[in-house]
């Protein structure tokens, strides 16, 4: 038994074989503490409350599912390719046809005020990729430049040195975590319910995941057009406690 | 497969637009009309059918548009495409290429795809302006025969939108994909809609009609939603048969593009006529242009 225990863990050694710091940052960037303003942000929820679409925890579970497929479809080559590549021309390019793809005014709004925010702290932060900086400085100056989130996020994660299949589902799972968020300050479910609807869509948000990773980015699609359309609707709100 | 594409021209002949060439392969056919609407507004309508009514599996039709400067063109169906269900697993499929020109109108204004049970379907549209040019798209699909009970039945729709300026520069990249083998199915993910529908409105010919509507869907859809209330407040209301019952119309409105050349309308709805109304109204701005009111 004690010699199991003991392959286990040289096992788990070998296959997390990156830098233990490497690993303070990654869990730094995914901690919701990170300030990036990710919780200004409804994904849609707040209008599908309103439009009566969704009521309650069976509702909010599919909500969550249908949002992180189309996270998957529509975002993660862009994460995957920005990890893949971080350069400041790829970024660049990416930030241009990700505007063009995120043609939901709302979505487009939110995805670039979580970036630029996650751009800044990131550069502040992590002082050893001096990169990071004079990216943001070259963007900034050209005034060409969104800073979309799902491309940022990939050239931090790239610059860092995850890998993309980390990266991906680093995305999701933070698009889960805030959108699980943002259902308690909506009083859908409170705290605890919260946290046992994100462990059970754990295994579902993987195969999302695992069926959306490492695709191109002309291959980007949304697969959920009436989430789409709701999410739009969130100028509409007469009354709102979310950006977006 | 398909190799060979169908195309049309339309140019300006004695300062009128017109299909100066017009070439389709089987089971696609154009006509155009001689005369449509007044004889004061300059358009050519252009009526795209498919012989026998619909597209069949594996059946793969590839157009190419050109509009020449200042010309304004229309294309539209004459019913609705139906897409019938699938021998094996093959893929119908439509794509439709067009380049605008300096002061030139595109309009495209079909009647809704229906995919039957099992029906596999893609179409891609790609249209390249320049400055000046005016797009008018509608793309929209219902969830098949939801009359009698066929409800997002198919098995993959899929529809994608590019418009691209000059320096091939990405200004609207939409795809909307729905496959069945999906972890969660389509009839779900759309509730108790049965159609899905998104307009185009791009251009700087079309600002009064973009401003229009933008107006009209948030005057619409501010009247539906509310912050629901478990207590009596709510029910206490006139309405208050509205407190539980989700919208059957839903619509949004956002500009996309530089300075906001453009705006999208997205639509979700429980009944076919719904739409059409809701496009005659929104499109009625355009009759000036075309001459005809669309949707009508």
């Amino acid at each position: 038994m004690d010699q199991d225990l003991v392959e286990t863990e040289k096992r788990r050694k070998r296959e997390i074989n990156i830098d233990p710091g490497l690993q303070w940052s990654q869990w730094q960037l995914l901690d919701s503490i990170l300030p990036t303003g990710g919780f200004a942000h409804s994904f849609g929820l707040e209008a599908a409350i309103q439009a009566r679409l969704v009521s309650g925890p069976d509702d909010l579970q599919n909500f969550v599912i249908h949002l992180l497929e189309n996270t998957g479809s529509l975002l993660l080559p862009f994460v995957y390719s920005a990890t893949m590549n971080p350069t400041l021309d790829n970024c660049q390019k990416l930030d241009r046809i990700l505007d063009a793809t995120l043609s939901n005014e709302v979505g487009r709004k939110a995805s670039v005020s979580q970036g630029s925010s996650l751009m800044r702290v990131a550069a502040s932060v992590f002082t050893e990729l001096p990169s990071l900086k004079s990216m943001r400085d070259v963007c900034i100056g050209s005034g060409v430049v969104s800073f979309h989130h799902a491309p940022v996020f990939g050239i931090i994660c790239g610059l860092l040195g995850m890998d993309s299949g980390t990266s991906q589902r680093a995305y999701i799972f933070m698009t889960m975590r805030d959108v699980i968020s943002a259902a308690t300050r909506l009083n859908l479910v409170g705290p605890l319910g919260a946290a046992v609807l994100q462990h059970r869509v754990a295994s579902v948000a993987e195969s999302m995941v695992k069926k959306w990773m490492d695709r191109s980015v002309e291959d980007a699609c949304q697969t959920a057009p009436l989430l789409d359309t709701i999410q739009g609707c969130h100028t509409y709100l007469f009354s709102r406690l979310f950006c977006s | 497969m398909e190799m060979e594409k169908g195309k049309v021209v339309v140019e300006k002949v004695r300062g009128k637009s017109t299909v100066i060439r017009s070439f389709s392969k089987y089971p696609l056919k154009f006509i155009t009309p001689r005369k449509v609407g007044s004889s004061i507004t300059d358009a050519v309508w252009i009526y795209s059918l498919t012989y026998g009514g619909g597209i069949v599996s594996g059946d793969s039709i590839s157009v190419e548009f050109t509009i020449g400067d200042g010309c304004t063109a229309v294309l539209t169906t004459q019913s609705s495409t139906k897409v019938y269900k699938t021998l094996g697993s093959k893929c119908s499929e439509q794509v439709l290429e067009a380049r605008i020109g300096s002061g030139a109108l595109f309009v495209v204004i079909p009647d809704p795809v229906t995919c039957f049970s099992t029906a596999r379907y893609s179409q891609k549209q790609v249209f390249r302006v320049v400055s000046d040019s005016s797009l008018v798209i509608v793309d929209w699909f219902t969830s098949g025969r939801h009359e009698s009970g066929e409800k997002w039945d198919f098995e993959l729709y899929r529809s994608s939108n590019c418009i691209f300026a000059e320096g091939n520069q990405p200004v609207f990249l939409d795809t909307v994909l729905l496959e069945q083998s999906s972890p969660v199915d389509i009839a779900e993910r759309m509730h108790e809609y049965q159609v899905i529908a998104m307009v185009l409105i791009y251009g700087p010919k079309l600002k009064h009609v973009q401003d229009q509507v933008q107006e009209n869907v948030k005057r619409l859809m501010s009247q539906q939603l509310q912050i629901p209330s478990t207590r009596l407040g709510c029910c206490a209301k006139t309405n208050s048969d509205n407190c539980l019952v989700r919208p059957a119309f839903i619509a949004s409105c956002s500009a996309f593009g530089p300075k906001g050349m453009g705006v999208v309308v997205r639509v979700a709805s429980t009944t076919t006529e719904a739409v059409y109304r809701f496009l005659h109204h929104q499109l009625a701005g355009m009759e000036p242009l075309l001459g005809v009111s669309p949707y009508s």
